[in-house]
């Protein structure tokens, strides 16, 4: 589904160039579970953003689906990501001023769904995050597990081809930890594609395959079999 | 969408109690000085549009020659040849109307007096302001000349009731008028005003001399009514070339054009001939102080919502990533601030509905908001979207700029260079406004104040005057000799005019030894009777005040001592002077007084004996008797000689008072309007010092256990702020040091800008911004470290 070729991205400041990836291949299936690890400063965010349409490289391709995104306008990428992904984040970034509904509710907003169909769509998410009790809660009313709950639910509310998730459990104890790492497992058995960068071997171990990063190159890909095996 | 920008709108209101509160109160002042002041110049605006036709209504101006083939004065007086003329020969006029200019007359219905305003017109006037009649006939009201048009007020204060058709009125205690037409009242912003109007043929029976189609006399109005396809240069030209072919040219003969009769209001200043602006000066600066105020208000909150951008900047990363484009967040911020101004607008509208009694009685007018006038809130509404789009376009432009990726890593920096130096100049802008206002409104107090102290020539206090209405012109020796042996006045005399008003301006002037054939200089004439000096105690410089023991000061005159340099007559006693063709001898000099307009000097003046040209009764009371018991001695001897009259005694100390009310009340408003500035934009700053606060708790609670002191933070937090009201003080002072030397130019007596203002509104601006950035600064430098510390 996604065949990233020969990536380039340098950071510029007055003094420094940085190199944050450096001819970066990868390719990841439809339906697969993919997590980058890697040291800090070794590109999985930028890699992440990169796969997002949040940020441009320099040089390379990145097709999903057969179709290039690197040349796509701002209109473009803001269109296909909303119709395409989903965002899981590690401090969750919900909107203060929103409920629980309200901020699930955004992205069909943005896709222009029409409200009956919205609420039907929200309704479903939230009963099967179990969440809805506290659908018309305040996000700072929530504890940080039931927080990431909601922003993985506003990550697939939309029924996204992709979900990239960035460090999905590092502000959470291990049990939201795994928690939250289960519901992604639960999602892509669904057949929802899954990238998510972190820097735990518990959350990669949930994962199809592993992909290590470091100086912005890819420097090892594992398969993980115990998974594969699960899933057979 | 639009439902959820809204409710991210009021919530984020509701949030940030206290940057709502700045935002709202400072927009709400903003917005009510300018519903106000909006209100006013559309009443100065609209005055004498009225009428449908008004923008075919002329006035007839006459230019007065002067030195060097100058034109030295423009008014609108004409004479009564002027209108039948222009109607003969010039197919563009539709209608011609001669006016007096109107005056206080008695009118009564039976013992029901009352003095009112008076204008006699001809019948065409109906035709040119479409008054709207209650009852009675446009037209044929006027074609009777003992009949008498009267406004619904005037109407139901003679006789309680507006249905009157038919009855009858006394003019003058003279004649009677039969009521031909009752019209509704006449807007407040009308030139033309009158309580009752009277036919032109009226006017001719009472004084034969306005029958006669004359050249000479100016103190008539004409109004011309032109057809709507007609070329205003045109005609003027046609007008031009028609007076002088049917006058006899001298250097005194003076040129006529049309001038559209709406803009005599607010461009009704000539020089040389040609409009130079008037009152819509005045209007400029009004729209200027609303707008700049409100422009305050807006400043505040773009600072308040930028401030906050690292705030607001996680949103929006959000709000991109999961498929915001940079558009609908723009709608989004523009909502915010649509949803503030209209809160703020809700409490301008109450603000306005209190402040506009205070405002009305200032000015002397009656504004209101017609809440049932489409067109009133299509004003408002305007009002709200222009303000909501410029306090909300910079913050949405810049706040949905936000790169999703730095914003949701937390990595704007708000205080990126041009950030902080656009804020900085906001501030700054709003400052020098605010000094600019304080500057002027000291030196205008300043000036009224110069003005004020400068002598008027004689002593003002007990001096009081009366109209010289009915028997008071017949029985003036009479009447005098009651008063002074009533022992309540000390001395008096009458007038053809006010001690306090200009007489008629005249030229036909000729003295010995004149270099020119004809005179080019504006003379004014006062005629009076005995004791014109002995009872208004004007300096005598020269000679004497006239006197009954000389048979021949029928033919003499008093000059003020402008008047004596004119002739160039070094000693002016016993010279002769011709006047009117007629030969006057000097017997007195007197020094100049204030007459007129305090602010410039006046034209040269002659006083004769002519007791049949009445007007005024000026008195001087017996100081040894008190106050009151003068006034009543006064008004119980006027009464008995004028029962059908009021008695108006007016202290001529109050007319002088009056000559200084206009620029009274510019002082006073931008007094009002100066400290509304100076409030809003410490409300600004309090709000941005206490965001910068915030921000830097951390910072500061590290410094505490380091060991910095209370002053050594509230040093470090006002600094930067107090620094932007230096560079404000030094770019304002000298924009208002030159503006208000341009404003006092226009005056030819003025003062001159003290030393002292400028350090005053320095240190005073200073002392406000000071005092609002201590408070914050204290409250945060004694804050408890280890809260800050925790906090982070």
């Amino acid at each position: 589904m996604i065949k990233i070729e020969n990536l380039e991205k340098v950071y510029k400041t007055e003094e420094v160039e940085t190199t944050a990836l450096n001819g970066i291949n990868l390719y990841v299936k439809e339906g697969e579970f993919v997590s980058i690890m890697g040291p800090s400063g070794c590109g999985k965010s930028t890699l992440l953003n990169v796969m997002g349409l949040l940020d441009k490289p320099e040089s390379g391709s990145y097709k999903f689906i057969d179709t290039e995104l690197l040349t796509l306008n701002d209109r473009e990428r803001s269109n296909f990501r909303k119709r395409n992904m989903g965002f899981v984040f590690q401090n969750f970034n919900l909107i203060d001023e929103l409920t629980v509904f309200e901020n699930i509710e955004l992205p069909l907003i943005y896709n222009k769904v029409p409200t009956g169909e919205r609420k039907k769509l929200v309704n479903e998410i939230i009963e099967r995050m179990n969440i809805v009790n506290r659908s018309g809660h305040f996000p700072q009313q929530l504890s940080g597990g039931q927080q990431q709950r909601v922003a993985v639910a506003r990550a697939l509310v939309t029924k996204p081809k992709l979900v990239l998730a960035d460090e999905p459990t590092g502000n959470l104890d291990s049990s939201h930890g795994n928690e939250v790492m289960e519901l992604l497992c639960e999602l892509n058995e669904t057949g929802t594609t899954i990238v998510m960068v972190t820097h735990s071997s518990h959350d990669a171990s949930f994962s199809n395959r592993i992909i290590n990063l470091k100086d912005g190159h890819v420097i090892s890909e594992k398969i993980n079999k115990s998974r594969n095996e699960e899933l057979i | 969408m639009f439902k959820l920008n809204l409710k991210i709108a009021l919530r984020n209101l509701w949030k940030n109690k206290t940057s709502s509160f700045i935002n709202v109160i400072g927009l709400a002042i903003g917005l009510s000085a300018c519903l106000m002041l909006l209100l006013y110049v559309s009443y100065e605006w609209n005055f004498d549009k009225q009428a449908k036709n008004w923008k075919n209504v002329y006035t007839a101006m006459t230019n007065v020659p002067g030195e060097g083939n100058k034109i030295a004065g423009t008014f609108n007086g004409t004479t009564t040849a002027l209108g039948p003329l222009l109607k003969q020969n010039l197919p563009e006029v539709k209608y011609v109307a001669r006016m007096d200019y109107g005056k206080k007359s008695l009118i009564a219905n039976g013992q029901n007096s009352f003095k009112k305003d008076s204008k006699f017109a001809e019948p065409n006037i109906l035709k040119m302001y479409d008054y709207e009649f209650i009852s009675g006939d446009a037209k044929t009201a006027l074609s009777n000349p003992l009949s008498v048009v009267l406004t619904e007020s005037t109407a139901k204060t003679l006789f309680g009731t507006a249905d009157v058709l038919n009855k009858s009125v006394r003019y003058q205690d003279k004649e009677n008028l039969t009521i031909t037409g009752v019209i509704k009242d006449l807007p407040e912003n009308s030139s033309n005003r009158f309580d009752f109007l009277m036919p032109w043929s009226f006017y001719e029976i009472l004084d034969p001399s306005v029958k006669d189609l004359n050249w000479n006399n100016y103190s008539f109005v004409t109004m011309v009514m032109l057809n709507p396809d007609a070329n205003i240069d045109l005609v003027n030209r046609k007008v031009e070339a028609l007076v002088k072919a049917n006058t006899p040219q001298t250097p005194q003969s003076q040129p006529h054009f049309l001038y559209q009769a709406s803009k005599l209001h607010l461009f009704g200043k000539f020089e040389n001939g040609q409009p130079v602006g008037g009152n819509i000066e005045q209007i400029w600066l009004f729209m200027g102080l609303a707008f700049g105020i409100l422009l305050i208000a807006c400043i505040n909150f773009m600072n308040m919502a930028t401030a906050k951008s690292e705030k607001r900047a996680k949103e929006v990363g959000i709000k991109k990533t999961i498929g915001a484009n940079r558009t609908s967040l723009i709608f989004q911020f523009l909502t915010e601030s649509m949803v503030l101004t209209l809160v703020a607008v809700v409490l301008a509208i109450a603000l306005l509905e209190i402040c506009l009694p205070a405002f009305n009685g200032l000015l002397s007018i009656n504004l209101g908001i017609s809440y049932f006038n489409a067109a009133s809130w299509i004003g408002i509404l305007g009002i709200v979207v222009s303000t909501g789009l410029i306090a909300g376009s910079y913050p949405a432009f810049y706040l949905s700029s936000f790169n999703p990726i730095q914003t949701l890593k937390r990595k704007i920096k708000s205080r990126g260079i041009l950030t902080v130096s656009l804020r900085q100049v906001l501030v700054i802008g709003q400052f020098c406004f605010a000094i600019i206002l304080i500057i002027s409104t000291l030196v205008i107090y300043r000036q009224i104040q110069y003005i004020k102290n400068k002598p008027v020539g004689f002593d003002v206090n007990t001096l009081v005057e009366i109209p010289q209405d009915g028997e008071l012109k017949t029985k003036f020796e009479l009447f005098k000799t009651e008063m002074l042996k009533s022992g309540a006045v000390a001395s008096m005399y009458q007038s053809s005019v006010s001690l306090s008003h200009h007489g008629r301006n005249f030229m036909d002037m000729k003295w010995d030894g004149m270099t020119k054939p004809e005179n080019t200089v504006m003379f004014n004439q006062v005629a009076t009777s005995y004791d014109f000096i002995k009872t208004n105690g004007i300096k005598l410089l020269q000679g004497r005040d006239f006197s009954k023991t000389f048979a021949s000061d029928t033919s003499a005159v008093m000059v003020s001592a402008s008047a004596v340099k004119v002739f160039g007559y070094k000693n002016p006693i016993g010279k002769k002077v011709t006047i009117f063709g007629d030969n006057a001898y000097i017997i007195g000099v007197f020094d100049d007084y204030v007459w007129d307009s305090p602010y410039k000097s006046n034209n040269p003046q002659v006083v004769f004996l002519n007791q049949k040209q009445t007007g005024t009764i000026t008195m001087r009371l017996n100081n040894s008797n008190n106050l009151q018991s003068n006034i009543e001695t006064i008004t119980r001897i006027t009464k008995a000689f004028n029962p059908a009259y009021p008695t108006e005694i007016t202290f001529i100390n109050s007319l002088y008072q009056e000559k200084y009310k206009s620029e009274k009340t510019l002082g006073i408003l931008s007094n009002l309007f100066g400290g509304l500035a100076i409030f809003v934009s410490c409300l600004g700053l309090f709000g941005l010092v206490a965001y910068s606060a915030e921000q830097r708790t951390k910072e500061f609670g590290v410094r505490k256990v380091l060991g910095a002191s209370v002053a050594n933070l509230m040093q470090l937090l006002s600094f930067s702020f107090i620094k932007m009201i230096i560079i404000a003080i030094i770019i304002a002072v000298p924009i208002s040091y030159f503006a208000m030397g341009k404003w006092l130019n226009n005056f030819e007596f003025h003062t001159e800008i003290s030393w002292w203002i400028i350090p005053v509104a320095a240190l005073g601006t200073l002392s406000m911004a000071l005092i609002t950035v201590s408070f914050q600064a204290y409250k945060t430098a004694k804050a408890n470290p280890v809260d800050a510390l925790k906090y982070e």
